[in-house]
């Protein structure tokens, strides 16, 4: 498997990557690593107070856990898919000038997504604890389900990024559709409020998000064991996306250096 | 691919587009998918070479002929058209130093990602950290942000990493054009010995004296095709005769247009600018050089405002080297040279001051100097 020859003899170039993004990231600023925690923090406060007036009837027990619960892992999904899309175009610099396999770039923004995440995972506890939601057994598929997102993500972005050094209006395309698809997953409502919709509903219920961040606030909420047939094909779904993006990146990225 | 190689190229063909209006957006690939015009334009044609294991070949050619394009093929930042080009070992590529520093972390720090751009691992750099360090002569700066660093240290750690990284296969390209003359001359030593210590390298250059002192072997692209591949000396001297042909033609074609500017470049030996003379002495001999593409060029020299005739024509074998690739096939070796015997005892004691000129036929001065000295 030459793939994964080339990517383990890259591996520091993997680790170093993920290092400068975590780090770099708020290198510079005044309270660093603390933003990945306030960020997502400020963001639930904002819908915290504004939806429950907005949407009568906004999630069930305890909106403030379930806003947190369903917000953290969409974060994830969107900082990744959105920065990553852009990555190959971002890091011109240096495609243009050394070779090294361009996937690393891709899987070390997946990587640094998913450590951040983990990071962030600290807070939903702090908010299961202060609310007397705790922790079980279920905790255990936590990494399941955040390698499934892991691998949808990388196989979403392996596609759009590869495209995107062709095609330049494919991020601002993204980032409109990731705006919808934090309305087409119960981020911030409950799927019971989508009963009466009809297909709109089925979509949403259909929605891979969907079935991810349900499983998230099953593991964390309700402590129950995540449906796994659902799950499963998520699984499937991230893998056969994983193959087609990277078949697809491998076709484009010798144009690379001269389109970009 | 044959073991002993370390680089194949087979019929190998690369094609540039150039795009007038380069459909960037969604709205312009569906607009203009067709009336876009785009030209193609063949860098380089049906290159065929193999490169051992442990040569030190080079790469030669004017601006534009595709040397430098080769070279990104062979690093795989590129790809061909057609045919392939196949490499055999790990490879560093110094085509782009520094490439992946980043501003706020250490030069410390940056070497280990820079490193690792070239696919070193982390013990594989605690190991040649040192020598890094000491090689980039950075000393305490090393733990400073790169951002404070000047250009010229920011490109000493690049090219300390860079050549440190222990590959097998070396790609270069004008990468003596680092540092002041002290680094480079550090460079120059630190290539023969990866030279002695059996790598491959391939560099891309016009000085040509590197060539002839370094290399085993020089590859000549000629306009995209592979024109001459073997001893340097041979090559090299074939080469500058195809420059000096193509230079000749070049300037015909632009004489003819009108386009074409005449230049020159005169220089006095002796005597000194601001010098002493003493007049028992008897003769002062003045002497110097004197080029210029024009072939009807005049030379003239004038002491004290008053034209001196009788200037004897000398030959400078070491003027001619240096200029011949930019005056290529306009010079006669014996006629660079220039000396003026003075009769001092004409001369009145106090200030004296020589000028020279090189101008085109009618009087356009193209290149002039002057000088004093003292008379006692």
């Amino acid at each position: 498997m030459h793939i994964f020859k080339d990517i383990y003899d890259y591996r520091e170039l993997l680790k170093t990557n993920v290092k400068k993004d975590i780090r770099g990231k708020y290198k510079g600023s005044f309270l660093g690593i603390l933003w990945s925690f306030i960020n997502p923090l400020l963001q639930v406060v904002v819908y915290w107070i504004v939806f429950p007036y907005l949407m009568r009837g906004a999630g069930g027990d305890n909106y403030l856990v379930y806003l947190i619960t369903g917000l953290i892992p969409w974060t994830f999904f969107l900082t990744t898919v959105s920065t990553g899309t852009t990555s190959i175009k971002a890091n011109a610099g240096i495609i243009k000038k050394v070779y090294f396999p361009r996937e690393i770039l891709l899987i070390s923004q997946v990587l640094s997504g998913l450590v951040n995440f983990f990071i962030s995972c600290i807070i939903i506890f702090i908010f299961c604890f202060a609310f007397g939601y705790g922790i079980s057994i279920q905790i255990l598929m936590l990494p399941v389900v955040a390698l499934i997102q892991s691998i949808l993500i990388l196989g979403i972005i392996l596609l759009l990024s590869s495209l995107n050094a062709y095609i330049q209006d494919l991020e601002y395309i993204v980032s409109f559709l990731l705006t919808m698809g934090m309305y087409a997953t119960p981020v911030i409502y409950d799927l019971s409020l989508l009963d009466g919709a009809g297909v709109l509903g089925q979509i949403i219920r259909m929605n891979p998000l969907t079935i991810l961040v349900t499983s998230y606030r099953d593991i964390f909420m309700y402590h129950v064991w995540p449906p796994l047939k659902p799950l499963g094909a998520v699984a499937l779904l991230a893998l056969v996306i994983l193959v087609i993006g990277y078949a697809v990146f491998k076709k484009l990225e010798k144009g690379f250096a001269e389109e970009l | 691919m044959d073991s002993q190689n370390a680089i194949e190229v087979r019929n190998m063909y690369k094609q540039f587009k150039v795009d007038y209006d380069k459909a960037h957006t969604l709205k312009d690939k569906l607009l203009f998918w067709k009336t876009s015009h785009v030209e193609i334009h063949e860098v380089l044609k049906n290159i065929n070479m193999d490169i051992k294991k442990g040569e030190t070949v080079a790469l030669i050619g004017t601006n534009g002929s595709g040397k430098s394009t080769l070279l990104k093929l062979m690093t795989k930042i590129i790809f061909p058209n057609k045919g392939t080009v196949e490499t055999n070992g790990k490879l560093t590529s110094l085509l782009e130093l520094g490439a992946g520093f980043h501003q706020d972390f250490t030069g410390r720090e940056n070497i280990y990602f820079n490193a690792s751009i070239f696919g070193l691992t982390r013990k594989e750099i605690d190991e040649r950290i040192q020598d890094i360090i000491d090689f980039s002569e950075l000393g305490e700066f090393i733990d400073h942000p790169v951002r404070t660093y000047s250009s010229g240290m920011y490109m000493r750690l690049a090219f300390s990493v860079a050549i440190n990284v222990d590959a097998e296969i070396l790609l270069i390209d004008e990468i003596l054009a680092v540092g002041d003359q002290h680094f480079q001359q550090k460079c120059y030593r630190k290539l023969k010995e990866l030279k002695e210590s059996d790598k491959t390298i391939v560099i891309v250059t016009h000085s040509l004296d590197v060539v002839k002192d370094l290399c085993d072997r020089a590859v000549w692209i000629y306009k995209g095709e592979l024109r001459l591949d073997g001893d340097p000396i041979y090559v090299i001297d074939e080469y500058l005769k195809q420059v000096a042909i193509d230079h000749k033609e070049e300037k015909k074609k632009a004489i003819a247009e009108g386009k074409h500017k005449f230049k020159a470049a005169v220089f006095i030996d002796a005597p000194k600018d601001f010098a002493t003379i003493q007049k028992d002495k008897g003769t002062l001999v003045s002497q110097g050089w004197q080029i210029s593409d024009h072939d009807q060029a005049v030379f003239k020299f004038f002491l004290d405002g008053n034209e001196i005739c009788g200037i004897k024509r000398k030959n400078r074998q070491d003027v001619f080297e240096a200029y011949q690739e930019a005056y290529a096939g306009d010079m006669d070796p014996d006629a660079i040279g220039w000396q003026v015997n003075l009769d001092l005892n004409d001369l009145d004691l106090g200030n004296h001051k020589i000028d020279i000129q090189c101008s085109e036929p009618d009087g356009n001065i193209l290149a002039d100097k002057s000088i004093q000295f003292t008379l006692e």
